[in-house]
């Protein structure tokens, strides 16, 4: 049986209860929706009493479903100030979702603003929580070390940690999951949940999955078959069953400097000259030169293996990846083209527990100020050294672009919702924009990832440098990300998924196998519509209204090379991307919070 | 007429040897001299690049293989790639 487990953190009393049959078809990001939704009141202040922090496994979560295992970290976004759902790999889904956890709901906040908790869920669903003010302060890797030493004979677990960033309340505050070799590398890095965590006095939360089997199934025959089926067209299709794998997701630099809409130096150009130093293809071969890993799964099942620990010089573990987002963010917007200082800056993000992407465009910003050169990398790391001690150029640049550029009077802030903007650029590559500009969680790429069909020709061919057809693009891979994300698969299965339809078919074969329900495709877009008005329901009653779902004005006014490209998409059709919701809120039987 | 060849990921092999003349030490793009006229399918023919999906560019705007090359483009040839 599924259960919500609540601890409160006012009473440091822990509840276990089943999930409401209403949310019997909830998982992941709708379940910490659902439960966002029904029980932190819109205008709650995001770091007190009232708001909660929710850690959902998807339905899928704690099977062998290829790509399965992903986290959802719901909250309301101390960054955005609306719903947020930070998605994340690493084990800590697997593992709750094996205990038997469909959601883990933190409460309240301690009633000792210095206090440090740890909780830890066993094998057996017991738990303990510990207060451990040594913790105070350590980054997210002595931490874990701290947390393993506490472990004794157990090796098998899977951990949730903030670094001093979360603890200090910083708004760019992420959440570290460790990966299945146990490195707090993996992050739910958007909207500032790490602060969440932080408010309430929790530093960490271990999950002990020793000795237990995957879940049951109500049709095993039925599940193992979706199973392969999934898993043949996540290996067949040339995206997920080759390039990812090989290059890692930093693959994109090149084609999308060659589209020109890789955003450089603070979104002032759309190609970086400095690209072929930090591409997926040198990164690769920097790696093996130096014997790194080419190839892992951020999670136990992950069939597409996208992951790949960087090394430094001597071959010593740096940080993971480096991911595409994050080579653009620390590297090309900051005019950085040393693959070396850009692991360094994102091993320093991923310590201090901070998004890499806002940190990126943060500095980006505090480049475009003046205050420091593009391209100065010991500038660059010394400013998230200043975050680490908390002074107040650390407590800006913590707190992210938006404040950074205000504060610093810069004309040009990539933030939509007060977030800061990925690693595309939405003026040759209109398709994203949309996304960026309606997205229920602000600027984010993964929300709607139009590049698909604007650039690498995958779920069809949209014409990037026109507006046409791309509110349409955006609103159909909005719905089906809340979909995938609902159901714990990685958002990566979507490249093999829009072209291959026996894919779309494996995935309502394995919830339905999985969970006894019914489950068809009309079933699984209804579920992606859900989540998707909850979270618009939500940020309505927060204070967002149109004039939130636009494109900061230089987007629409200053061209951008090489293809002197500016954003053309209308405010209708920006505002038709969510024309669906009034009628799936009647359908669901739902009205603002 | 001369043209900017730059392939990538899996395709980087099937570049041409660069010749003493390139200097731009880039590793996915060489000057390559061509017929007036020739289009996108033929410079895929003449690199013998393996079947399958290509996502091809020219000046950084999608291209289809009939698109003539004048002197001075940049042809760029992808195989399928993405992330995020
Ligand atoms: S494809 Fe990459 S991000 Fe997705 S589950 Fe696998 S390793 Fe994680």
């Amino acid at each position: 049986m599924r259960s919500i487990m609540r601890l409160n953190m006012s009473t440091l009393s822990i509840t276990t209860e089943p999930v409401p049959d209403a949310w019997a078809r909830y998982g992941g990001r709708a379940l910490t929706d659902a439960i966002v939704f029904a029980e932190v009141p819109p205008k709650a202040d995001p770091l007190g009493p009232e708001a909660k922090i929710v850690f959902a496994p998807g339905l899928l979560g704690g099977t062998s479903a290829p790509n399965g295992g992903r986290l959802s970290v719901g909250a309301k976004s101390p960054l955005t100030g609306g719903i947020k759902e930070s998605n994340a790999g690493g084990q800590a889904a697997h593992a709750l979702a094996k205990v038997g956890i469909a959601a883990l709901v933190i409460e309240g906040v301690a009633a000792d603003a210095s206090a440090r908790y740890v909780l830890k869920i066993n094998a057996d669903g017991s738990t303990e929580i510990v207060r451990d003010d040594s913790l105070t302060g350590l980054g997210n890797y002595a931490t874990k070390d701290a947390l393993d030493a506490t472990m004794g004979d157990v090796k098998r677990y899977a951990t949730i940690t903030i670094g001093p960033a979360g603890e200090m309340g910083l708004k760019s505050a992420a959440v570290a999951i460790s990966d299945p070799d146990g490195y707090p590398n993996r992050f739910a890095g958007r909207g500032g949940l790490g602060a969440v965590m932080g408010s309430k006095g929790l530093k960490a939360v271990v999950i002990v999955d020793e000795g237990l089997p995957y879940l049951a199934h109500a049709d095993k025959d039925a599940f193992n078959a979706a199973v392969k089926k999934f898993a043949n067209a996540l290996r067949e299709h040339a995206v997920t069953g080759q390039a990812l794998p090989t290059y890692g997701t930093n693959v994109l630099a090149n084609i999308i400097n060659e589209a020109g809409g890789y955003p450089t130096r603070n979104f002032s150009d759309g190609r970086f000259e400095g690209v072929d130093h930090i591409s997926g293809e040198t990164m690769r071969e920097v790696t093996v030169e130096r014997g790194g890993n080419v190839k892992h799964g951020c999670h136990t099942g992950c069939v597409i293996q996208c992951s790949r620990y960087f090394v430094d010089k001597d071959g010593h573990y740096k940080t993971k990846g480096v991911e595409y987002e994050n080579v653009w963010a620390l590297g090309a917007d900051c005019g950085i083209d040393d693959l070396d200082v850009i692991a360094e800056l994102d091993r320093n993000c991923s310590d201090l527990g901070i998004d890499t992407i806002e940190a990126g465009v943060t500095i980006a910003v505090y480049m475009d100020s003046g205050k420091l050169a593009f391209g100065d990398g010991a500038g660059a790391l010394a400013l998230l050294e200043e975050v680490r001690k908390g002074t107040e150029t650390g407590r800006m640049i913590g707190n992210g672009a938006e404040a950074t550029g205000l504060a610093l009077g810069v004309e040009h802030i990539p933030v939509v919702k007060h977030q800061g903007l990925p690693a595309y650029d939405p003026r040759p590559i209109q398709g994203i924009g949309v996304t960026y500009a309606t997205s229920t969680q602000g600027a984010d790429h993964t929300a709607g990832y139009s590049i698909t069909a604007n650039v690498l020709a995958v779920g069809g061919s949209v014409d990037p440098l026109k507006p046409e057809g791309q509110a349409a693009l955006s609103q159909g891979l909005q719905i089906a990300t809340g979909m995938l994300d609902a159901l714990g698969l990685c958002i990566f299965v979507a490249f093999a998924v829009l072209d291959i339809p026996e894919a779309l078919d494996a995935i309502h074969e394995m919830a339905e196998a999985h969970t006894g329900q019914k489950w068809d495709t009309d079933a699984l877009m209804q579920l992606g519509k859900e989540v998707l008005t909850m979270e618009r329901l939500y940020n309505e009653s927060a204070g967002f209204t149109a004039a939130d779902d636009r494109l900061p004005a230089f987007f629409y006014d200053v061209a951008l090379p090489p293809h002197d490209a500016v954003f053309t998409v209308t405010d209708a059709e920006l505002d038709s991307v969510h024309d669906f919701v009034a009628d799936t809120a009647t359908a669901m039987g739902i009205s603002k919070p | 007429m001369q043209i900017e060849l730059a392939l990538f990921a899996h395709l980087t092999p099937y570049l041409p040897p660069a010749g003493a003349e390139d200097e731009s030490g880039s590793s996915h793009a060489r000057p390559m001299d061509l017929p007036d006229g020739t289009t996108v399918g033929q410079v895929i023919t003449r690199l013998d690049l393996p079947a399958g999906p290509r996502i091809v560019f020219v000046n950084g705007r999608h291209a289809p293989d009939d698109h003539s090359l004048a002197n001075g483009d940049r042809l760029a040839i992808f195989p399928p790639v993405a992330g995020g």
